[in-house]
């Protein structure tokens, strides 16, 4: 067959290559990342673990079985019929149940810092951009500023004095109902995770801030943002329609980095004794408060390790991925 | 250059003295403190404490001044008395503080009781500063005294013990980072896309993922608890040397303080710093290698029949290194925070588990210590990074 001949059975469809949206093209690049995949699926199977908590668990969270410390794993409650899957910690509650609903608690306290800091590092970071001139000199001085500090020590300060004052931390009662019902808490322990979510917000969007100053600071030059000037666009318009849409992919990864960070923040902190404190179940509080156990029973403090080692290395892959996917440039 | 520099040495200047404001006005409002105690003791009744006990307590510790007189004495040990010029004693009558306050239970906004201060008894004046125990202020290295932890003892002992510790840790972790991590980095980048590179970078990028007391706690487990407990060789786990002398099986006897029991007991906790600092460092020299190969003056290097080793040691290292130098330097004050919960995982007892002691039993001058000290060390270390950009890399222009 000569060339000739093959060329004439090309057709126009066949040579193009199909046309894909802007959308399409990252989910495919996305879906390639096979460790990104994995760990999305991981993440989902937890978030719905978690989502499901009261319908998995038979136990309740803070359900004492006197005299049953320590039991072993599978152990049946003879008087329910209910079973203790992972056994009963050291003062005699479900650690299986304990540890859904630290999940539970600990994702949700995660993804509110990351929401609470995103929303504030892209306003200030948008307005510090844009307007630039002493608006920026007097933004970003502050967060150069806070970034100086030593966080993890700040952090402790602050958490033990938030936590000794608790009473003292006006929080509207909405905000406090609405978490309880997130994380299945009563008003009272909700305003301890709330506590920790502002301390952690509260750092957290600094680097947010940066991140997005940089990258409004190089759209500010573009020419749409120009022509939309031209065509008489005000300010407050050309942040939310240019500036903010066109940000998202750096934010976005910065966000999926931001949970991995704020599960290990949220855990350390209890770890050390300043984050949500006891009958109030965290991953991070679970480990710290069954770590002197370590000799004899090293599965207590061993079990809630696993999820926050696995959210952090997941978060971490995802937000990988999505880096490979919404801009490759950026790839190290 | 001169104009920056000392623009941001100011500028250093001033992020420390407002961090030490901002904490200790932040400690300051902390319930608890030493008088708690003391209340609690009064209320049950059992100890004859008179209003005049109290008064002398609260005036030992300092508490009967106003915070912003307290702030002063503490940051530069002044005021202490009068100001006396040309022997004339100038504001002695200036009110400082209070004495004896006087309490009394008021009905607050939301409809509870609680005891407030509503008056004063006995004010204190300038003058009455005159004569008392003080500090020589933290600005002049004087720490002030340990209310808790070692009662009455300066702050300065408690520290220094504790510093050369956390100081032992980090050294070796910051020298085996080094040694480790930059041949690693640079192997993983000369043999991009080989099997070894791969294991590497999956390697490294858990070990930055990896919270740290949870890596503690595996190598607990794996290279203490299981083995002593299956009869094997161990390594000790916990404090910084041991106090009864102890048996490992295959390595023999070990006398408690000695030096080699000083040396087991490093082993752990410098692991789980090194092997997290290792993956951070490594990663960011491969990166900056990867770049650094692709330049056209490697290409020359190679052109002109330089051998591979010439090549990548003196023409692509030494450039790599240029902003790794920048990341060492501000990754030290960061190590600081790091040693915090490694410390309070194997009980070492440097100054990130005093940090965490201090703070859980309410000894402020201690907490404030230490935060003075890291505040000061990272605002430096920050400077020194930005000092340092600008020596390496003559591309960055000031403004």
């Amino acid at each position: 067959m000569t060339v000739s001949a093959q060329l004439d059975k090309l057709d126009a469809e066949s040579v193009s290559i199909e046309e894909r949206s802007p959308f399409q093209i990252v989910f495919r690049r996305f879906v390639r990342h096979r460790l990104a995949m994995i760990s999305m699926a991981v993440m989902l199977a937890i978030f719905i673990i978690t989502i499901l908590a009261p319908y998995i668990t038979s136990f309740e969270v803070d359900e004492l079985d006197v005299n049953k410390y320590f039991v072993p794993f599978g152990t049946v409650d003879e008087a329910t019929g209910r079973i203790h899957y992972l056994g009963t910690d050291n003062i005699g509650r479900d650690y299986f149940s304990r540890l859904i609903y630290a999940g539970r608690i600990s994702l949700t306290v995660a993804l509110l810092s990351v929401f609470i800091s995103e929303t504030i590092g892209i306003l200030v970071g948008s307005i510090s951009g844009f307007y630039g001139s002493w608006v920026d000199a007097i933004l970003m001085r502050f967060v150069e500023f806070m970034l100086t500090i030593p966080t993890l020590p700040l952090l402790l300060i602050i958490s033990s004095m938030l936590l000794r004052n608790q009473e003292l931390i006006p929080i509207p009662e909405s905000v406090l109902t609405f978490v309880g019902k997130i994380m299945l808490l009563g008003p009272r322990d909700a305003r301890n995770a709330v506590l920790i979510v502002i301390v952690l917000a509260g750092f957290g969007w600094l680097s947010s801030a940066q991140l997005m100053r940089g990258t409004v600071l190089s759209l500010r030059e573009q020419t749409f943002v120009e022509a939309s000037r031209s065509l008489g666009a005000s300010n407050i318009w050309i942040i939310r329609k240019h500036m903010i849409p066109n940000a998202m992919a750096p934010i976005i990864v910065d966000a999926s980095l931001g949970l991995a960070g704020y599960v290990v923040a949220e855990a350390a902190l209890a770890f050390l004794g300043f984050g949500i404190q006891d009958p109030v179940p965290t991953w991070g509080n679970m480990l710290s408060a069954t770590q002197t156990y370590m000799f004899d029973k090293p599965w207590l403090p061993l079990l809630p390790g696993i999820p926050i080692f696995v959210c952090s290395l997941a978060f971490n892959y995802i937000g990988d991925g999505l880096r490979d996917a919404l801009d490759p440039r950026l790839k190290l | 250059m001169t104009a920056y520099l000392i623009r941001r040495v100011l500028q250093s200047i001033l992020v420390v003295f407002i961090s030490a404001i901002a904490t200790y006005v932040l400690l300051s409002f902390a319930p608890g403190g030493p008088m708690a105690g003391l209340r609690q003791i009064t209320q049950s009744g059992r100890f004859q404490i008179t209003e005049e006990d109290i008064a002398r307590i609260r005036a030992s510790f300092e508490l009967d001044l106003n915070l912003s007189i307290r702030f002063s004495r503490w940051l530069i040990g002044m005021p202490r008395g009068p100001v006396v010029i040309a022997g004339n004693e100038y504001f002695a009558d200036v009110a400082v503080g209070c004495r004896k306050p006087i309490e009394a239970e008021v009905l607050n906004s939301r409809g509870e009781y609680e005891i407030k201060i509503v008056g004063c008894k006995e004010t204190v004046y300038l003058k009455d500063l005159v004569g008392r125990r003080t500090s020589n202020g933290i600005l002049r290295g004087d720490f002030g005294l340990s209310w808790r932890i070692l009662r009455d003892r300066p702050v300065s002992d408690l520290i220094e013990s504790r510093l050369a510790k956390t100081l032992q840790l980090i050294g070796l972790e910051v020298m085996l980072s080094l040694l480790i991590g930059i041949p690693l980095g640079i192997y993983s980048a000369v043999r991009q896309y080989s099997k070894f590179d791969y294991i590497f970078t999956t390697l490294a990028f858990m070990g930055s993922a990896m919270p740290s007391f949870f890596f503690g706690l595996l190598l607990i487990l794996t290279f203490s608890i299981i083995p002593k407990g299956a009869g094997l060789p161990y390594i000790p786990a916990g404090l910084s040397e041991s106090v009864r002398d102890y048996t490992i099986p295959m390595i023999g006897d070990v006398v408690a303080g000695s030096a080699k029991d000083r040396i087991l007991h490093l082993i752990l906790p410098v692991t789980v710093l090194t092997l997290i600092n290792v993956a951070g460092w490594s990663r960011f020299i491969r990166a900056s290698m990867l770049d650094v190969l692709r330049q056209d003056y490697v290409r020359t290097a190679r052109a002109k029949g330089l051998r591979e080793i010439t090549v990548i040691m003196k023409h692509a290292l030494r450039n790599a290194l240029i902003p790794f130098v920048t990341i060492v330097v501000f990754t030290i004050p960061a190590l600081f925070s790091g040693a915090i919960i490694t410390e309070s995982i194997f009980a070492w007892p440097g100054m990130g588990r005093l940090y965490i002691l201090a703070l859980g039993d309410y000894d402020y001058p201690v907490a404030m210590a230490i935060f003075f000290i890291l505040a000061v060390l990272t605002v430096f270390a920050t400077l020194l990074r930005d000092i340092l950009y600008t020596i390496v890399d003559p591309r960055i222009r000031l403004n």
